[in-house]
């Protein structure tokens, strides 16, 4: 961004008027992220980011390319260089815990590209998701292929021959396997043919209202926002707007800067 | 038919390399059938007879599947690591010396030292070959030592890691193959050091017990039975283990994606160290049974196998275990039936031969692309 960009940007901060700014909640988050600075190696994407997810709570991020929208879930995940701020879940502090005890505490991830195993079945796939438990949680395997029945027709298809909407739902189902607090999706409509598009934000309609809090990032913003119960608008690793869906989608500012008009 | 043959041609046209093989193919396929019919064309035919070409092939497989064997942890290691381990071949000849060491203080317990037995050296007058050891008189001591080359192999394969490998986890493939020409000489020489440099016979001939299957022309010993039986053994074993053990489940999950087995939950650490445990135990186990093949050894057999190993590996697509088992099989009768047509010098170039046209024509190797791990 040039520097005439970044002014411009920062007078129409100053000119919002519908949309808050404030990014934490009053009480009962799940997920609370406070002043969080994070990167890669020695490169910071991330600065002074606040946000929280409730209980239950359907969250999204959006923003335009590059605004680091994924590296706050991946740093949830624990996957980045953590530099300042902290991250908690349910009132634990999940800094520098490995992924695999992220998922003990009960956040499912499911990331945007290669996110099933190709060569595995689509029962390997779901079994793999619930690999810290000693045995495979049949009645779970069970829900899952209830919420998406074609998977329970492709159980012993390999993954890599599903189609792309098919591949989503094994990864959105592997995350789920242990039937997280929290599911973090990361663009679940790339990729997806526009048909399908819809048909996957019911999907996680669905798993929300199960009471599964989501916390999601999207390029597809207005669908997201208006679906979402609030949304976060992040603009070069900084929180620009935070506020309920229909009301950044009904922002005039938001509108023109992130929405495309 | 019209449009079967155009696209018959254009596929020649778009491949000439194909089309060469092909011909190749098909030319010694003509000529083979001549020298077993006896008809002298020129150029071609000669006579051979059946019971040589018989034994050929079956000589084959038995070393192919000693190779393949032996092919399947650097094919692990490679997709679950990401590197090409120099180290499995000398893995290989350590597995064959701890194995016929421990076989030899059973067989021979009492009657030569201790020492000498383990060692597999000569102590005064009694060798540890003198000892007759084969299948047939020793079966209990051939098995124990198949079982301690596998588990001592699979203990140094893990040491090696916890030394070597697991500090440069996050470093590149090359770190980690130059790393493990340094582990490779370190066994290497450790080995000569113990054990000496000298070529010795192990086993007694068993040639005199051979079976005959009198239809096919073929003599089969009891040394190839067995390593047909205890390579078959263990290769249906790692297929089970793969395909229906969680562990083995995980394997396959973190040689398609490791960094979605890493947010999977799936322990890396854990599933690394499995796959030195299998990858290096069933080296230990084939080198083992290498020697029971050739009746000799020596402490560097291992490293000038390794050539043939990786010509296994690449050939049926580096990274499948599946594809490293048919790599040795090819590899293993592309090497004893090639002198059928060139002198037995030339044979390894033959395996070798046959390992290029396959990286011209088919670069993924035969098992490459389907994701078998």
């Amino acid at each position: 961004m040039s520097v005439d960009e970044a002014e411009s940007a920062d007078n129409e901060t100053d000119a919002a008027a519908t949309a808050g700014t404030d990014h934490a909640i009053d009480d009962d988050a799940i997920l609370r992220i406070r002043d969080l600075d994070a990167g890669y190696g020695d490169l910071q994407i991330l600065t002074d980011v606040v946000l929280d997810v409730a209980d239950e709570e359907y969250v999204t991020i959006v923003g335009p390319n590059g605004a680091g929208k994924s590296t706050v879930m991946k740093t949830v995940f624990g996957l980045t260089t953590h530099m300042g701020g902290t991250v908690e879940f349910e009132g634990r502090s999940i800094q520098g815990l490995a992924p695999e005890q992220i998922i003990r505490e009960g956040i499912g991830f499911v990331p945007q590209n290669d996110n099933v195993f190709p060569g595995l079945s689509v029962r390997e796939n779901l079994e793999m998701g619930a690999y810290i438990l000693d045995e495979v949680p049949e009645d779970q395997i069970e829900t899952i292929y209830d919420r998406f029945p074609i998977l329970r027709e492709r159980s012993d298809q390999k993954a890599g021959t599903l189609s792309g909407g098919q591949r989503q739902m094994v990864a959105m189902g592997r995350a789920l396997m242990l039937d997280p607090d929290l599911l973090l999706l990361d663009e679940p409509s790339a990729g997806l043919a526009p048909d399908l598009v819809s048909d996957m934000f019911d999907r996680i309609d669905r798993i929300n209202e199960n009471g599964t809090a989501v916390l999601m990032v999207e390029q597809n913003a207005k669908e997201a926002l208006r679906r979402c119960d609030r949304g976060y608008v992040l603009v070069n690793g900084e929180n620009r707007y935070t506020d309920r869906g229909e009301v950044l989608l009904s922002d005039e500012d938001v509108r023109r800067d992130f929405l495309g008009g | 038919m019209g449009t079967t043959d155009s696209s018959i041609v254009d596929s020649a046209r778009a491949r000439p390399g194909l089309l060469f093989v092909a011909l190749l193919g098909g030319l010694l396929l003509v000529d083979l059938a001549a020298k077993l019919a006896g008809v002298g064309l020129g150029p071609i035919g000669g006579s051979l007879s059946v019971d040589r070409l018989g034994s050929n092939l079956w000589s084959g497989i038995v070393i192919g599947l000693v190779i393949g064997l032996a092919g399947i942890g650097l094919s692990m290691t490679y997709s679950i690591l990401s590197f090409a381990n120099f180290a499995h071949g000398d893995l290989v000849s350590v597995g064959a010396f701890s194995g016929w060491g421990v076989a030899f203080l059973i067989a021979g317990f009492g009657d030569i030292p201790a020492r000498a037995l383990l060692t597999v050296r000569d102590a005064g007058n009694a060798a540890p070959g003198d000892i007759g050891a084969h299948i047939l008189t020793t079966p209990g001591g051939i098995l124990v030592g198949l079982l301690a080359a596998f588990v001592v192999t699979a203990l140094l394969a893990v040491a090696l890691d916890r030394a070597f490998y697991k500090p440069m986890r996050d470093r590149d493939g090359i770190s980690l193959l130059i790393a493990s020409i340094g582990a490779a000489l370190i066994v290497r020489y450790l080995l000569q050091f113990v054990y000496g440099s000298d070529r010795r016979g192990i086993t007694a001939s068993v040639e005199a017990s051979n079976i005959a299957f009198a239809p096919l022309g073929l003599s089969v010993n009891a040394h190839e039975l067995t390593i047909l039986v205890a390579a078959l053994g263990l290769m249906l074993a790692m297929h089970g283990m793969l395909q229906h053990t969680k562990l083995g489940t995980a394997m396959r999950a973190m040689a398609d994606n490791k960094d979605l087995a890493l947010i999977t939950g799936i322990p890396a650490e854990r599933v690394v160290t499995a796959t030195w445990i299998i990858g290096g135990g069933l080296a230990g186990a084939s080198g083992y049974l290498y020697v029971l093949l050739r009746g000799t050894i020596q402490f560097d057999f291992g490293w000038l196998l390794l050539l043939l190993i990786f010509a296994a590996v690449i050939l049926g697509g580096i990274g499948s275990v599946y594809g490293a088992i048919a790599g040795g099989l090819v590899i293993g009768v592309v090497f004893t039936t090639s002198t059928i047509w060139i002198p037995s010098d030339f044979n390894q170039a033959a395996a070798f031969g046959v390992m290029i046209l396959m990286l011209l024509l088919r670069p993924e190797g035969l098992f490459g692309g389907v994701t078998t791990t």
